[in-house]
């Protein structure tokens, strides 16, 4: 019956344009990065000498790593379990006002659209401990001062929150789209029926945006595990380490002293352990929460 | 409405295509047009592309003298025009020079870091060696220090200019508490802790890149160890963990200890560290005389910076033992060997070199921005340019040095840097002892210097 | 009466949300009038003392925003309108056709692109730059822009195509549509909303993209907003002052066309009815 749908030709060509850039910006590096992982390339030299598994061992036998591999895991921690419940309820809260709706929305999405390198010095503002937004504030209620940048038990705590003023605004607008798109009648039928605002969100409004929700989750534990640009800007990784996650760590002991091959086996790794979770993700949570109908 | 949006996205995307189509045709026909100019100028026309860092409105009196050089070049190279790309430093060291280094294809000048960065390029073959040139030109002896563009006794870069390492500090207030400048460590100490007890900072300092503490420590090594210790590290002849190296180190972190700096600094950005002097939060600041212009500045520093600050060198450990500076040659312009296989274009690098490392420029460098020279130049010529107060302090303790060295980044592989690096925000953190994290320092070195053996 | 207090309870929460978020860009209001570092440094959420507006004249001609913005705006625009309609045709494929065993494996293709990390693939693209010849050109960043919101894209548009009812387009199919016109007059009309926010998406991520611009562009009136950007706080010095009025004029066009978008065109069609 539905024959215009099942062309292969038809099929092809929609896809052929991806698939073109796909191979081209995505496969071919990758497979030019796993390559090099194997190799002590230096990025620059035309000799490239096979250490094979040099690299690996050396990132996996580096305490330092790990400390940055637990970073990404807490970066992971807090976008998935605060920011993602934050997103929903202010997704809703905006969904169901009917005045200044175009101001929330068009306000929350602000901090997204500000660059990082930005971001960094505004916020250095804000935790500076003496003259700093934060303290002062805290101030009010009497708390002590905090250290948040240069005092090791706050300073991926600093760079989570920052992080999360940054992008919660930018999935709200995702999350938002999914909501308008639902067909005002489900709403509607609902409400005649007198379900409450809150009824009709947990009933109707959240189990219809739950694919996108998925999709929030997902590219906020991509976006955990790529994180880069917000720690260097934040502390560069300080105090002493204390903050590097996987990336940066890339890029202090590889990049700075020509760690070509190095640096490819981190990007790998970083590659191979995000693979890891969104399989898992997907194979404990996803499929129970989302039917997805090919 | 639907229909009209989509249609009006993709009219956007087709029109913005054929504008890019027509903005590259463009480009591509544009070189290449010597065809109708008269026949008479029979030179036939080559470029040569450089790659600057003077980007942004504080470089703009670095990029006009650059700018005025190659205007010269180029009229003393019929034919020549030369291409300026600037790029922001970091992305040109990190990625956009390298990458062009490993296809085999950097500008034909380009600005780098001697060490480690040329050394690596050089290694390959891909810089162009400057001793005949530099010896034909009578240039080989009129710099400070080539140090660290000496790679296996060849120079294959020129530093663009030079800079020192001191204490910048607020002459108001030291004259208001009768405050003398410290002849010995000791007394440092003391004003240090005069300024404390006054409820300020005695010392600004901004720990989130490493690099910034370690101007401090590193001097302050020097001292302790001596100003040639930093250059047996690579050899082996130097340790890390030396009694004289704990020492050093330690010192640094009494001065965290006793609250010399703003507690917190560990997580500030180094530009930090002219705000809190800037805004008389803190007194002095260990900094290079690069932070001139950003502290006379009135854009940064606001309109009454005339007589406020003045500059010292970190006092010795006894008084008339000579003091001891930093002086940093590592920011330069090198050149591509390949370029060099053209004889026009080697002729062009030449007058370049020519039209850039002279009295003049140097002297303007000074002049406009501050710079202190990478070249060799009479004192009375330096004193008659200094213009600002400041300036004049400067120059007069750069003429009291005794002896002076590389900053250890130029003398050390870049993985002792990156854990040194670490080493020292631990200490000032107290999360490390300094004997603890030297030996392990030392560690580090040996394996390295191990691999580079191993290397070659 | 009950409905009006929870409606303004909902009121108090998003403002006093949108204070705390919002407030730091006062810093970026204040100091983009304040007349030095100094005033900035010593009180940075201070109202200033007098306004000096002609920092955002000098951060208008330092940063070469005349040259920078329109360069900026249409690769931003190019690339991210580009990233749709290509994006857009193989979400189309992957979820609307009935090629049920390739599907779920291209698909599966295309996420794993989102979990690449960027840093390390530098130094092949600019490989392929060169090779193709699109160094000192906006095609340098044309195309990578282009390239690397895709599987993003993909991963947004699918979500909400997969979530369209399969009756609308086997009511085409009878009507003796074919996939194309499906497309482009049935599925893309109802992916409107998203198709919108993933264009802010993307032209957001292409407006603020700072390493590729400097990295394969040399061509001085080529290059974008934020190449300019950089050249207020170099490693050595920042002006907080001109970086602040060089934010505004970076962060105002976009919010413009983020609020005009999704006031008229998603509110609009919204408003309209889903009558398919």
């Amino acid at each position: 019956m539905n024959k215009a749908l099942r062309k292969p030709v038809t099929y092809i060509l929609f896809l052929l344009p991806t698939l073109f850039l796909f191979t081209l910006f995505f496969i071919y590096p990758v497979i030019n990065a796993t390559y090099y992982s194997f190799t002590s390339w230096n990025g620059i030299s035309n000799v490239v000498k096979f250490t094979g598994l040099a690299n690996y061992s050396r990132a996996m036998n580096d305490p330092n790593f790990w400390i940055a591999v637990k970073n990404n895991g807490l970066f992971i921690l807090f976008s998935v379990f605060i920011q993602v419940p934050i997103i929903i309820l202010f997704s809703l809260l905006i969904a169901n006002v009917k005045k200044l709706k175009g101001l929330y929305k068009t306000a929350v999405f602000a901090p997204s659209v500000m660059s990082t390198a930005v971001i960094g010095i505004l916020w250095g503002f804000i935790y500076e401990p003496d003259i700093g937004l934060m303290n002062n504030f805290l101030g009010l209620f009497g708390i002590d001062k905090i250290y948040w940048l240069s005092d090791r038990s706050w300073a991926m705590i600093s760079i989570l929150i920052t992080n999360g003023w940054q992008w919660t605004g930018f999935y709200i607008v995702m999350v938002l789209a999914a909501i308008i798109s639902i067909p005002k009648e489900l709403d509607e039928a609902a409400m005649i029926d007198g379900a409450t605002g809150w009824q009709r969100a947990r009933k109707i409004t959240v189990p219809l945006i739950m694919p996108i929700i998925s999709v929030v989750i997902m590219l906020s534990v991509a976006g955990a595990m790529k994180a880069a640009d917000i720690v260097l800007v934040m502390t560069k990784g300080g105090p002493s380490g204390a903050t590097d996650v996987m990336a940066t760590y890339m890029l202090k002991h590889s990049i700075k002293s020509f760690k070509y091959g190095f640096g490819n086996s981190i990007a790998v790794l970083i590659f191979i352990f995000t693979l890891i979770i969104t399989v898992l993700y997907q194979l404990l949570v996803a499929k129970r929460t989302e039917r997805i109908e090919y | 409405m639907k229909k009209s949006l989509v249609m009006l996205l993709s009219l956007l995307f087709i029109a913005s295509t054929v504008l890019a189509a027509c903005s590259s045709k463009q480009e591509t026909t544009s070189p290449q047009a010597g065809n109708d100019k008269p026949a008479e100028e029979k030179v036939e026309p080559f470029e040569m592309k450089m790659r600057h860092i003077e980007i942004g409105d504080s470089n703009k009196n670095r990029f006009g003298r650059l700018e005025a050089v190659v205007k010269n070049t180029e009229a003393e190279n019929p034919g020549l025009t030369i291409k300026l790309d600037g790029v922001e430093s970091e992305v040109n060291r990190k990625d956009k020079l390298r990458s062009e280094m490993a296809a085999g294809n950097p500008p034909d000048i380009f600005d780098a870091f001697g060490s480690p960065d040329v050394g690596v390029f050089a290694k390959e073959g891909l810089v162009l060696d400057l001793t005949p040139i530099l010896e034909e030109m009578g240039l080989k002896d009129k710099f400070v220090s080539l140090t660290p563009w000496t790679h296996d006794g060849k120079i294959y870069g020129l530093p663009k200019g030079g800079s020192i390492e001191g204490y910048f500090y607020n002459k108001k207030y030291f004259a208001e508490k009768g405050l003398e400048l410290p002849k010995t460590l000791a007394e440092m100490e003391q004003i240090a802790e005069k300024i404390k007890a006054d409820g300020k900072v005695p010392i600004a300092q901004a720990s989130k890149d490493a690099w910034v503490p370690l101007m401090t420590t590193n001097n302050l090594w020097a001292y302790y160890a001596g100003a040639e210790f930093t250059n047996g590290f690579k050899t082996g002849e130097s340790k890390w963990d030396d009694p004289r190296m704990v020492e050093a180190v330690t010192k640094h972190q009494d001065w965290v200890k006793k609250g010399y700096f703003k507690k917190g600094e560990l997580g500030l950005e180094y530009n930090n560290q002219r705000n809190q002097l800037l805004t008389d939060e803190a007194i002095m600041m260990y900094d290079g005389s690069w932070a001139y212009s950003a502290l006379t500045d009135e854009k940064t520093a606001g309109a009454d910076t005339k007589d406020k600050f003045g500059f010292f060198l970190m006092p010795p450990l006894k008084e008339g033992e000579g003091t001891s500076s930093m002086v940093d040659t590592n920011n330069g312009y090198a050149f591509s060997a390949k370029a060099a296989e053209d004889p026009r274009k080697l002729a062009a690098i030449k007058s370049f070199i020519k039209n850039f490392f002279n009295e003049d420029v140097q002297l303007q460098s000074f002049k406009e921005d501050g710079m202190l020279p990478s070249m060799k130049i009479e004192d009375s010529k330096m004193k008659e340019v200094a213009e600002h107060p400041l300036m004049q302090e400067i120059l007069a303790r750069m003429n009291e040095v005794k002896y002076t060295w590389p900053a250890f980044d130029a003398l050390v592989q870049a993985e002792v840097n990156t854990e040194l690096g670490t080493g020292i925000q631990q200490v000032i953190e107290g999360v490390k002892e300094p004997k603890a994290m030297l030996e392990a320092m030392q560690k580090v070195q040996e394996q390295v210097n191990e691999e580079t053996d191993a290397a070659q | 009466m009950v409905k009006k207090i929870k409606s303004s309870m909902n009121h108090v929460v998003l403002l006093a949300y949108l204070a705390v978020i919002l407030f730091p860009f006062l810093f970026v209001l204040f100091s983009s009038v304040k007349a030095n570092n100094v005033e900035i440094a010593s009180n940075p959420f201070g109202l200033p003392t007098e306004f000096k507006f002609s920092n955002y004249a000098d951060a208008w001609v330092n940063a070469k925003i005349s040259t920078y913005f329109l360069n900026s705006l249409y690769i931003a625009v190019v690339a991210s309108v580009a990233t749709i309609l290509i994006a857009s045709m193989a979400s189309f494929a992957i979820t609307r056709m009935r090629f049920n065993k390739l599907s779920p494996w291209l698909f599966q293709l295309i996420l794993i692109g989102i979990l690449i990390p960027g840093n390390a693939l530098l130094l092949p693209i600019y490989n392929l730059m060169r090779q193709f010849n699109f160094l000192d050109t906006h095609w340098a960043l044309l195309v990578p822009y282009t390239a690397n919101s895709i599987p993003f894209t993909i991963v947004i548009l699918t979500a909400f195509m997969r979530s369209l009812p399969t009756e609308i387009e086997e009511a085409a199919v009878v009507d003796g549509l074919r996939a194309h016109s499906i497309f482009v007059k049935i599925i893309m009309p109802l992916t409107v909303p998203a198709l919108v926010t993933v264009f802010i998406v993307n032209f957001l991520g292409n407006w603020n993209e700072f390493l590729l611009a400097n990295y394969f562009l040399s061509e001085d009136s080529l290059k974008t907003l934020p190449v300019g950007m950089v050249g207020f706080r170099d490693a050595y010095n920042i002006n907080y002052a001109q970086m602040s009025a060089g934010i505004v004029y970076s962060v105002v066009p976009v919010m413009v066309i983020y609020a005009i978008l999704q006031e008229k065109i998603i509110e609009g069609l919204t408003a309209g009815g889903v009558k398919g």
